[in-house]
């Protein structure tokens, strides 16, 4: 089954945050967890990226591809980006794996490819 | 309100410190003491941010306090990332101006230099989102740079433009004798020659080497007092005449227009309504240039420059002392170094030499109005202070 990231949408107002705040930045509703776990699109638009050298130890690669990318609904998310020529504005698609470990702790986040 | 004044600054030097995180904060502070001519403190503020991580102490304030001898005098410290040292001043300001206290020490400290380069690294990226950010291997540089590229795809900024304010602020900081940089460079060696990609890598493109600021130790201090305690100094009154303060999103993708500093827009306009003034009266100002393209940036949302206009006024040499609107003529955090906690009041410091007019070889002349901006995050936290001359 494929693996998802989720953003939450206010039962209120129906507006989407990604990441998730515990207040609706829109409305103003504070009911705990008054939000719908809604799975974020896999496909997008490149908005930004970079290629960092300078890496936090847990990165045994000499560089490392980041991106925010524009997905389709609008919302836009941070992710890594697995692309040899990036272009922005190009399309790109998702895949929900594993981005860090942290010992034996595997961190599952969005990686994004040429689509 | 009361009028609030600065009676006191010290500085270390911003390089790799030998002696501990407390002695770090506690020597500028006694700079500042010796400064005003005054012993008596009501209250301290430290701001630090990296303490109990990097250095394994907490109750940083206790510590200081005591090694000043000051007690039984209230004491805390203030930790806002990057912005750590304007939000104790802030504090600060809020305690005499409130007539609570009558005289406020604020001295900041960092001692990021006891880890390398890669777990200093780590540590500032801790500022980032958890869940949406920190996981991915993202890092300031790596913000800084993704906005960079966005900015010079809309306004035309330039890997040149962000090499000029490397060089004008580094070759400032070769007239700051506290500055951590102290290395002549120009765009040639970093930019145009064949060995510039060696001299220069890139850090997370397109930033280089020499667009970030270097990892420092150090420590600086202001003294904040009342105009009753001020006028019986001997030393040119300053005031503090605007503090403004405002968030932005936590994770950087959320803000709507990705090319905006809103946090920075308004903490300016805070400080500037608060004071009376405006951009335009500003004489000189140390804005937060982690990265090169942060200065650019911040001289637009602050209001000096049309926002897309910033690396024009650049590429005129208004922004370099002698220019008509000189930025960090300390060295700026680029030349002077980015001990993260003093950062803030380092930048004080030097508006306090300013305004006073005794700022040596790197005075700008008659400057009457200075004004700091200090950005913590990757601009979710911003604090702006406006100083003045005289009364
Ligand atoms: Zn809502």
């Amino acid at each position: 089954m494929a693996r998802e990231i989720y953003a939450y949408k206010c039962r209120k107002c129906g507006h989407t945050h990604y990441p998730y705040r515990m207040v609706c930045k829109s409305c103003g509703e504070n009911e705990h967890n008054e939000f719908d776990q809604v799975p974020l699109p896999k496909r997008g638009k490149l908005l930004t990226w970079t290629r960092a050298y300078s890496l936090p130890a847990d990165f045994e690669v000499p560089s490392l591809g980041l991106a925010i990318v524009e997905l389709e609904n609008g919302i836009r998310m941070t992710g890594q980006l697995r692309v040899d020529d990036p272009r922005m504005g190009m399309d790109v698609r998702g895949e929900v794996e594993i981005v860090r470990r942290e010992g034996y702790d595997e961190r599952y986040g969005m990686v994004f490819y040429e689509a | 309100m009361r009028s609030v004044y600065v009676i006191g600054i010290g500085i270390t030097s911003f390089t790799r410190l030998e002696y501990p995180l407390s002695e770090i904060a506690a020597y500028p502070a006694m700079m500042a003491m010796k400064d005003a001519g005054r012993k008596e403190i009501d209250h301290l503020y430290v701001a630090n941010m990296g303490s109990g991580r990097v250095n394994h102490q907490t109750g940083l304030a206790s510590a200081v306090v005591d090694t000043l001898s000051l007690t039984p005098a209230g004491a805390e410290a203030i930790e806002n990332g990057p912005a750590s040292g304007a939000s104790a001043i802030k504090t600060g300001y809020m305690a005499v101006a409130s007539g609570v206290h009558d005289v406020v020490m604020v001295t900041g400290a960092e001692r990021m230099r006891e880890v390398n380069n890669l777990e200093a690294t780590e540590f500032v990226a801790t500022l980032t989102h958890p869940l949406a950010e920190y996981i991915y291997g993202v890092t300031l540089p790596s913000l800084a740079a993704m906005f960079t590229r966005l900015y010079m795809e809309k306004y035309g900024v330039t890997e040149r433009h962000l090499a000029m304010v490397a060089v004008k602020n580094q070759n400032n900081a070769l007239k700051n004798e506290f500055a951590h940089l102290q290395q002549e460079i120009s765009i040639e060696g970093i930019l145009d020659s064949p060995e510039a990609m060696t001299n220069n890598p890139y850090v997370a493109e397109p930033l280089r080497f020499f667009d970030c600021c270097p990892v420092s130790d150090g420590g600086a201090c202001v003294i904040l007092a009342s105009e009753e305690v001020a006028r019986k100094v001997e030393r040119p009154l300053v005031r503090l005449a605007g503090v403004g303060q405002a968030t932005d999103t936590h994770a950087v993708h959320e803000r709507e227009e990705p090319t905006d500093l809103l946090a920075v827009r308004r903490a300016a306009a805070k400080s500037f309504e608060m004071a009376g003034l405006a951009p335009s009266d500003v004489d000189v100002a140390e804005l937060h240039d982690a990265f090169t393209i942060l200065e650019i940036v911040e001289s637009e949302e602050v209001g000096f420059f049309p926002k897309g206009e910033g690396h024009l006024a650049l590429e005129r040499g208004e922004t370099a002392i002698g220019g008509t609107l000189p930025i960090n003529p300390s060295g700026g955090l680029k030349g002077r170094g980015h001990p993260v906690g003093a950062t803030g009041i380092a930048q004080a410091h030097e508006i306090v030499h300013q305004l006073r007019g005794d700022a040596g070889e790197r005075q700008v002349k008659d400057a009457k109005v200075g004004f700091t901006c200090n950005f913590g995050g990757f601009g979710n936290n911003v604090v702006c202070l406006t100083f003045v001359r005289g009364n």
